[in-house]
């Protein structure tokens, strides 16, 4: 693409806010170097549009009108009472709790426990610390022409680096939280690295989430990137639960499966006005089950998209995707999934669904399901519904007394059900739930 | 007392009309029962009781308790006695049929200014009402309905009959596709539910139901209209008759 565009005000001020705040970001030389040839990449990239094919539904160039001021440091006053407010439904699970505010680490709301199998540090601190990983973090993405994806090596604040010790059990889910909070708007961007050693069993979830009183708008970019080792067994769960009015969610899950793994992961969506969430998946070892699943709630001018790739590289692995939106108003739900299975890749079992439940006559659901198979001895399939809510059994519930809005919630909740009811643990599973019920209620 | 009057109904997508001219007055503590071919407008009837908005009724009225229940929505009727007990009851995915009878019930109780139900009390009274229809409160934990035979729903809708405590039941054809058995079952269920302040209309095609059920008068509902009122013995001349006189080809 050599073709000279116009640059919008939201990429402008991206990439001249770089000059200004890279002093001010964590990293030794070696991380700055790094960070500086993203946010020229970001120059040179611009935002995503919809010429571009992956892109075509999400016009980041338009939908982005202005960048927000980048977040570097960050003061915000807050208590643990406060974090459990944000965290709402999540501050019921017994968790080992990392806590990150306006995208910094704060230790003192924190509590890894440091139990043996669980190793913790702040991507802050690694950042800086000028061992030879640091820039190996930076810079690990190796999706190189990805906008988004520059935008947060450049501007990545913190995270959680995470180390799970081969064969170690966690017991209790690792919780990495960040907060939105003040009335200040901002763009943050954060990053998640985490290592789960071979036949270690972890529960992971990330919350994106914001205390009362939050500025109304805010812009995060969030990178996670999750090795899983041979055997390991892995629940991995992000709620982006907002309850602004105009935060952007750009997210990006970059998944590598080791040997005989069981991964499953979902993804929650709601509460964000403009929402971008792609997963990549690689598969380096056979006979492994991945499990993809997620529920969106729009409403407004909501506009959310889920863009996934699954990569059959290799021999005998499973593949399931489900992905379910209920879409009110005129909100837009947006459902892109790649499947490849590799030549290589006999015996691949993969099978994706996107339903999209609409509210109201002008809401959206697009679905691009993509096969792409060059292997013969394989099983896959797709489907893609979009539906209203079914008139019969609104009646049938409506004739056992129950009210309208009550039966309503009734049957959404049934719908997103299937998917949420893929995580493979009930109390994470009714917290996802709780959320959901938040957002209907609001309706 | 329910009173159905010059009562015209139309599909409201369309012109057809359906129910053409229905009068009929049950008072508390009696059993009608209502017999016609397929087709006449059995079920149309039911469910413009019930309040389904797919009907739209063109002339005439229905009072219960000397009120018009016409622009009451279907929980408002619901809360005001009525309950119809569907000929092809719904399966509802991903809810569970216990947290279906206690939204139901607790919704009801509200309505009708009475308390909600503790876990403990709900449970009890489930556990009561299951075993007389000899339903395994296991079968509730499932999601309403789905994976149920035929009989297992009709039970379950007499279930939801009793805990709901209605004045006014309306049953569409609960008969259908219940062996000896479960007919038994389901009639001595509906049977515990006659009482003075209760009136009941049962739907049926066939007599067999009103041997078990016996009714107070029996009306032939065919081509819109009742044709023909009678006590239960009238039930008894159909079946060797069939609905042939009624200008519709017998079942
Ligand atoms: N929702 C509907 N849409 C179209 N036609 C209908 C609908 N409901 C009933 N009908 C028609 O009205 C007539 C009466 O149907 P119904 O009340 O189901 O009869 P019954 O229960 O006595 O067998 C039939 O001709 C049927 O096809
Ligand atoms: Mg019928």
């Amino acid at each position: 693409m050599s073709v000279a565009v116009m640059k919008t005000k939201a990429e402008l001020s991206f990439a001249e806010s770089f000059d200004r705040v890279q002093d001010r970001l964590p990293g030794s030389p070696a991380v700055k170097q790094v960070r500086r040839s993203a946010a020229n990449k970001f120059a040179e990239l611009g935002l995503p549009h919809r010429r571009i094919e992956e892109w075509k539904y999400t016009d980041l160039r338009s939908a982005v009108k202005d960048a927000l001021p980048v977040r570097v440091g960050d003061a915000t006053q807050m208590t643990i009472a406060d974090v459990i407010v944000a965290l709402g439904p999540l501050a019921k699970l017994e968790t080992h709790r990392v806590v990150f505010v306006n995208g910094r680490y704060r230790k003192e709301l924190s509590s890894p426990d440091q139990l043996a199998g669980l190793e913790f540090e702040d991507l802050s601190s690694v950042l800086s610390s000028g061992n030879e990983n640091a820039a190996g973090l930076a810079s690990l993405t190796g999706r190189d022409d990805d906008a988004v994806l520059s935008l947060n090596t450049a501007y990545m604040t913190d995270g959680a680096v995470v180390r799970i010790q081969a064969s170690s059990d966690l017991m209790k889910p690792l919780l990495i939280a960040h907060v939105r909070a003040g009335a200040e708007p901002g763009f943050t961007a954060v990053r998640n690295v985490i290592d789960v050693g071979a036949k270690a069993s972890a529960q992971i979830i990330e919350a994106f989430v914001s205390l009362p009183g939050a500025a109304k708008e805010g812009q995060a970019n969030a990178a996670t990137q999750i090795t899983v080792g041979d055997e390991a067994k892995v629940v991995h769960v992000k709620c982006a639960a907002d309850t602004g009015d105009g935060i952007t969610h750009l997210s990006n899950w970059m998944i590598r499966l080791g040997r005989e793994t069981d991964y499953a992961g979902f993804q929650l969506t709601q509460g964000v006005s403009l929402a971008r969430n792609q997963i990549f998946v690689a598969f380096d070892g056979e006979d492994t089950k991945l499990d993809l699943s997620g529920v969106f709630l729009g409403r407004a001018r909501d506009h959310i998209d889920t863009t996934l790739v699954v990569d059959h590289a290799v021999p005998s692995c499973e593949s399931r995707e489900l992905f379910k939106g209920v879409l009110d108003d005129q909100s837009r739900g947006v459902f892109q999934g790649k499947i490849i299975v590799q030549q290589i890749a006999q015996k691949t079992d993969g099978k994706q669904m996107s339903q999209g439940l609409l509210l109201s006559p002008d809401a959206e659901f697009d679905s691009k399901p993509e096969l792409e198979i060059f292997a013969d001895d394989v099983a896959c399939g797709h489907g893609a519904t979009c539906t209203e809510l079914d008139k019969d059994l609104m009646f049938y519930c409506e004739s056992r007394g129950i009210p309208s809005d009550i039966a309503r919630g009734l049957l959404i909740e049934s719908f997103i059900g299937e998917a949420v009811e893929k995580i493979d643990d009930e109390p994470i599973a009714e917290a996802v739930m709780e959320f959901a019920r938040g957002w209907l209620e609001k309706t | 007392m329910l009173e159905i009057k010059n009562l015209h109904v139309k599909i409201t997508q369309e012109d057809k009309p359906i129910l053409k001219g229905i009068d009929l007055t049950i008072a508390e503590g009696e059993v009608h029962a209502i017999m016609g071919p397929n087709g006449s407008g059995k079920s149309t009837l039911a469910h413009v009781l019930a309040g389904r908005d797919d009907y739209e009724v063109t002339e005439g009225d229905i009072l219960w308790n000397g009120e018009s229940i016409l622009e009451m929505a279907p929980d408002e009727r619901a809360a005001a006695g009525v309950f119809l007990a569907f000929q092809y009851p719904m399966e509802i995915p991903g809810v569970a049929g216990l947290t279906f009878l206690r939204t139901a019930l607790n919704a009801l109780r509200r309505k009708r200014g009475q308390e909600e139900l503790t876990t403990p009390e709900f449970m009890k009274r489930v556990k009561e009402k299951s075993a007389a229809l000899n339903i395994d409160v296991e079968m509730l934990k499932r999601p309403v309905n789905v994976g149920f035979s035929g009989g297992e729903k009709k039970r379950s809708e007499i279930l939801q009959m009793a805990l709901l405590e209605p004045t006014l039941c309306v049953l569409d054809e609960t008969d259908s596709g219940l062996d000896i058995d479960a007919l038994r079952i389901v009639s001595d269920g509906v049977n515990a539910l006659r009482s003075p302040d209760r009136a009941m209309l049962v739907i049926t095609h066939y007599q067999r139901l009103l041997n078990h059920i016996v009714p107070d008068k029996v009306h032939v509902l065919a081509q819109g209209k009742i044709q023909r009122s009678g006590g239960k013995e009238l039930a008894l001349e159909l079946e060797q008759s069939g609905y042939a006189e009624f200008g519709e080809k017998a079942a």
